[in-house]
């Protein structure tokens, strides 16, 4: 992405990160609108930071349910993260003491 | 339901991506709503919440690809293509702009009635209106002076409460006097509103702490600039009130007219602590004398229900001080300007207004839509180029879309000079005087942006998602000339649509235009013809006490009858419609302490000789003598009164009460309308004008013939017993009571402007697609003359092309004509909004129109050569 990533999307990267894989896990593990997640999962994906994939359509069907799309952090993604909380953090800290749990 | 609009949703998502959109999404709502039944909720949002992020992503996908670059290129093209249509252009736009305008135009009425806030008041939006009820009769009154001092000094919820009254006043002496608008206020009221003066002070509370001293007037801006000529020097001077002198203490903001959103905005502000003491009432005693509008300005903190819940301590509290509040209740209502039955009636009245002008947007765009259809023949070559090389449908449709938008923002940009002249206009037409501004604010030209964007996808959209979708390879064979039939079923139902909406405009203003004629001949109860009255506020030169208004009638009186040219002259405390009305509370004597008894009759005060000179009808019992054959206190009532206290019984010898005098009923007659010709005569009382003294004088004068008296005789009777007292309102009553039917007028000159309007866009309409569809049938008329036809028979088939639209036109419009009748039924007047007269000679009008508009493609027609036809 040409600009360097905002609040809300570093947000997603990181619940992607802590294992949030599909769109709904994100927007409960965020707190953010789904109409802001979604979006943002179709940016990350066109800049090449996060990968998805459709689920196996079998394992859906045994769980009885339609098959879901998983989103993963790809290297580069890792990358676009840490530089991102760096920079989050180095604001916050001129601002308050404390560290960013997404630095960690 | 979910799922229902995550389906309407995916309508935005580009086809290629549609269903993989719709099957991702469809999974998520699934498992949202396993969670949500298995009881695991915490931070989960609700599934409607969930759904409704929907719309943004798939707006968003849409408009993926579009980049700045793309937009302006679109912008761009969008502008040369138009320069190179300049006859198009000018057409279209033009077309918008009265559409457009006529919304901003009405909107910007609408916002100086409903929204927009007085000029030169803080926070406006912290003002509420305090008024005076009643639990066992409920209404919205005024207060008395000890009443609103009470309140300003109990009520906790207001940080200050402030009180104004509006009347007439004269200013200055013999030549130099003039009428003007004047407003007493309590020395809270401009505090309470955070008014600022241009110059010197405004009205304080230092004005209150020593009454008697010197009076003091405030200005108003205009006063201040027209008899004052903007001279700074004039605070300190005196102005001469009503023959008492004021000083000048200072001039209001410009723009400030108060709080009052209907009336003449005032032209001086008094004090109205000043005008009890002058009335020679001691100010706590007043409790009786009710005439003060309250408002209050809520405490930093309180909110409205808060102050509302702390009413009725308040209450309670006023029911103590007086025995005259009992049952007495305090109501409030947010915001300053109108009270809640003007502000409902505002809301008809907007809502009315807004519909029309919708229909006439509508119109306009349809008109729109039909010259880009008809135009859209011309350019499928382009348009097949374009997608052979490479646009798909999304990106033509988005690119026509702009054309529309860019034409719809020359036809926004048109349509400000017409706002811009209605702000001057409206008042002007519109049936009350408007003391606030309906000139055009931020406001105002946020709507008529949002109404040409709107404008511009209305009838943009349907022209550019059919222009897009051509088949390439037919349209590059074909050579791009075809008009296709797509297009011309559409631009029939848009004429048809067209026709529609001007058959309901011009039979609405049918049915307004014959209300007014029928208001004219009306029979109101007593006989208007010949009748010329005039006005005189013998309070406004404060040397007339109620008492003495009866000896100046009497000075009066002979002087009138001896005019030339007057058959009879009476005097009345008010006139039938025109104005002057007052109410007073009457009850039988039989049941003086019952309250549910009392009921709040017209009061009218007259000299002998009024009921035959206004030629109302005496059913019962006899008239008033002169004052020394009526010793005792006597009324005549009217047959509502009579039915309400006494059905069914002859009311002559019974008695009625009003405050502590008791009356007996000479006389019964026959009803008359007192305030509105739409309006039942309500139960009124009639008093001898010695027995019931006003200071209010309106004179009437039966005439021996039209004219036979003009204004300025009747100034020079009136001079001729006080040359200090003006004559106001000279009119024809006739004449007086067809311009009462005020709001019927507005609403017709609007209507049938833009009935007109309406007609001749259908008729433009209807006559360049019937031109276009002779060029197009050129061939197959060729070949018809060829076979024999006769030029007449190729007339009727064109004109009865035209005919069969405006028969459909016709007949959709029907319902929307009686749709539209019902909605101004509270302006008709004798006549049903669904009148056969009205809807059949609309219909007239309209199929007369587009058989006309016809005339000249069908002669067209029947001079094809066929030679030439059929050779091209």
């Amino acid at each position: 992405m040409p600009r360097p990533l905002g609040f809300t999307t570093l947000c997603v990267l990181a619940a992607i990160r802590d294992g949030s894989g599909y769109g709904l896990d994100i927007v409960a593990s965020t707190g953010l609108p789904s109409g802001t997640v979604y979006p943002t999962l179709g940016r990350l994906k066109k800049h090449g930071l996060v990968t998805s994939r459709w689920e196996d359509q079998r394992l859906a069907e045994r769980e009885g349910r339609p098959r879901r799309r998983y989103y993963a952090l790809n290297a580069e993604g890792e990358r676009a993260l840490a530089e991102g909380a760096d920079r989050m953090a180095d604001m916050l800290s001129s601002l308050s003491p404390g560290s960013l749990r997404m630095a960690r | 339901m979910g799922r229902i609009a995550l389906r309407a949703f995916s309508w935005l998502v580009p086809a290629g991506r549609r269903a993989e959109w719709l099957e991702e999404w469809q999974a998520e709502l699934e498992a949202l709503e396993g969670f949500r039944r298995s009881g695991i909720s915490r931070g989960y949002p609700g599934v409607a919440r969930f759904v409704a992020g929907a719309l943004p992503h798939a707006a968003w996908i849409r408009m993926e690809g579009w980049t700045m670059d793309s937009v302006a290129q679109d912008l761009r093209y969008a502008v040369r293509v138009l320069r190179r249509s300049p006859a198009f252009t000018a057409v279209a736009a033009l077309t918008l702009a009265l559409g457009i305008g006529v919304n901003g135009m009405i909107f910007s009425l609408v916002n100086g009635l409903l929204f927009r806030p007085p000029a030169g008041v803080l926070e406006p939006e912290r003002l509420v209106q305090i008024a005076r009820s009643y639990d066992s009769a409920p209404r919205w009154d005024n207060w008395s002076w000890p009443a609103l001092r009470l309140i300003g000094e109990e009520a906790e919820a207001f940080s200050d409460v402030a009180g104004y009254a509006t009347d007439q006043v004269v200013l200055g002496r013999g030549e130099s006097t003039e009428p003007a608008a004047a407003c007493y206020v309590t020395g809270s009221y401009f505090e309470t509103l955070g008014a600022r003066p241009a110059l010197g002070r405004l009205i304080g509370p230092q004005d209150e702490s020593a009454p008697g001293t010197s009076p003091v007037v405030v200005l108003s801006h205009g006063l201040w600039l027209r008899r004052f000529g903007g001279d700074a020097a004039v605070v300190g001077s005196t102005l001469e009130i009503g023959s008492v002198a004021h000083e000048i203490v200072g001039v209001a903001a410009e723009g400030f007219a108060g709080v009052d959103v209907l009336g003449t905005p005032p032209d001086v502000w008094l004090s109205a602590l000043q005008r009890v003491i002058a009335s020679g009432t001691v100010p706590s005693d007043a409790w009786g004398s009710s005439w003060i509008e309250g408002f209050g300005r809520l405490r930093e903190g309180t909110s409205f229900l808060e102050a509302e819940a702390s009413l009725d301590a308040i209450s309670m509290r006023l029911r103590e001080a007086s025995d005259m509040n009992e049952d007495m209740r305090v109501l409030l209502a947010p915001g300053v300007g109108l009270s809640p039955q003007e502000r409902a009636r505002g809301r008809t009245v907007s809502l009315l207004l807004s519909a029309i002008a919708g229909l006439v947007l509508l119109l306009t765009c349809a008109n729109a839509a039909g010259l880009l259809l008809g135009r859209a023949a011309g350019r499928a070559a382009e348009v097949g180029v374009r997608q052979a090389l490479g646009a798909g449908r999304a990106r033509l449709t988005r690119q026509l879309l702009t054309e529309s938008l860019v034409l719809a923002l020359a036809g926004t940009l048109l349509a400000v000079p017409l706002v811009g002249w209605a702000g001057r206009a409206i008042p002007a037409v519109f049936p009350f005087p408007l003391a606030g501004s309906v000139g055009a604010d931020v406001r105002v030209y946020l709507f008529l942006v949002g109404v040409g964007l709107a404008a511009g996808l209305l009838f943009g959209t349907a022209p550019a998602w059919i222009s897009a979708r051509r088949d390439v390879a037919r349209t590059l064979r074909e050579g791009g000339t075809t008009g296709g039939r797509r297009h011309t079923r559409v631009r029939d139902a848009l004429v048809v649509c067209q026709l529609a909406i001007s058959l309901a405009l011009v039979s609405g203003s049918l049915l307004l235009g014959r209300s007014l004629l029928n208001a004219r001949d009306a029979q109101p109860g007593f006989d208007p013809d010949g009748l010329l009255v005039g006005f005189v506020n013998l309070g406004a030169t404060g040397r007339y006490t109620r008492e003495q208004g009866p000896d100046f009638e009497d000075r009066l009186l002979p002087r009138l009858e001896a005019l030339p040219g007057v058959a009879g002259a009476t005097l009345a405390s008010q006139a039938p419609v025109l104005g002057g009305h007052s109410r007073s509370t009457v009850q039988p004597a039989e049941r003086p302490d019952d309250p549910r008894a009392g009921f709040e009759a017209e009061f009218t005060s007259v000299t002998p000789g009024y009921f035959e000179a206004l030629g109302i009808r005496l059913l019962r019992g006899r008239t008033f003598r002169a004052a020394p054959d009526e010793p005792d206190p006597v009324v005549v009532v009217n047959d509502a009164l009579a039915s309400l206290f006494w059905p069914g019984q002859d009311p002559v010898g019974r008695e009625i009460v009003r405050g502590e005098q008791r009356y007996r009923v000479v006389g019964e007659v026959a009803g008359v309308q007192m305030r509105t010709l739409r309006e039942r005569p309500r139960p009124a009382v009639y008093y001898l004008h010695r027995q019931a003294p006003q200071t209010n004088v309106v004179i009437h004068l039966r005439l021996r013939s039209p004219g036979a008296v003009t204004p300025s005789a009747l100034r020079g009777a009136v001079a001729a017993v006080d040359p200090d007292v003006p004559v106001t309102g000279i009119t024809d009553l006739r004449a007086g009571l067809a311009r009462s039917m005020g709001e019927t007028r507005t609403f017709g000159i609007l209507v049938a402007a833009f009935a007109g309007l309406a007609v001749a866009l259908s008729v433009i309409g209807l006559y360049g697609l019937i031109s276009q569809g002779v060029a197009q049938r050129s061939r197959e008329l060729g070949i018809r003359i060829a076979l024999g036809a006769g030029g007449g028979s190729l007339m009727r088939l064109v004109m009865g092309r035209a005919f069969a639209l405006a028969a459909a036109g016709t007949a959709l419009g029907i319902g929307v004509s009686v749709a539209l009748g019902t909605a101004l039924r509270g302006l008709l007047y004798g006549v049903s909004p669904a009148s056969p007269w009205a809807l059949g000679g609309a219909a007239a009008l309209l199929l007369g129109a587009a058989l006309a508009a016809a005339w000249l493609p069908a002669r067209r027609a029947a001079r094809v050569d066929a030679m030439v036809s059929l050779r091209d």
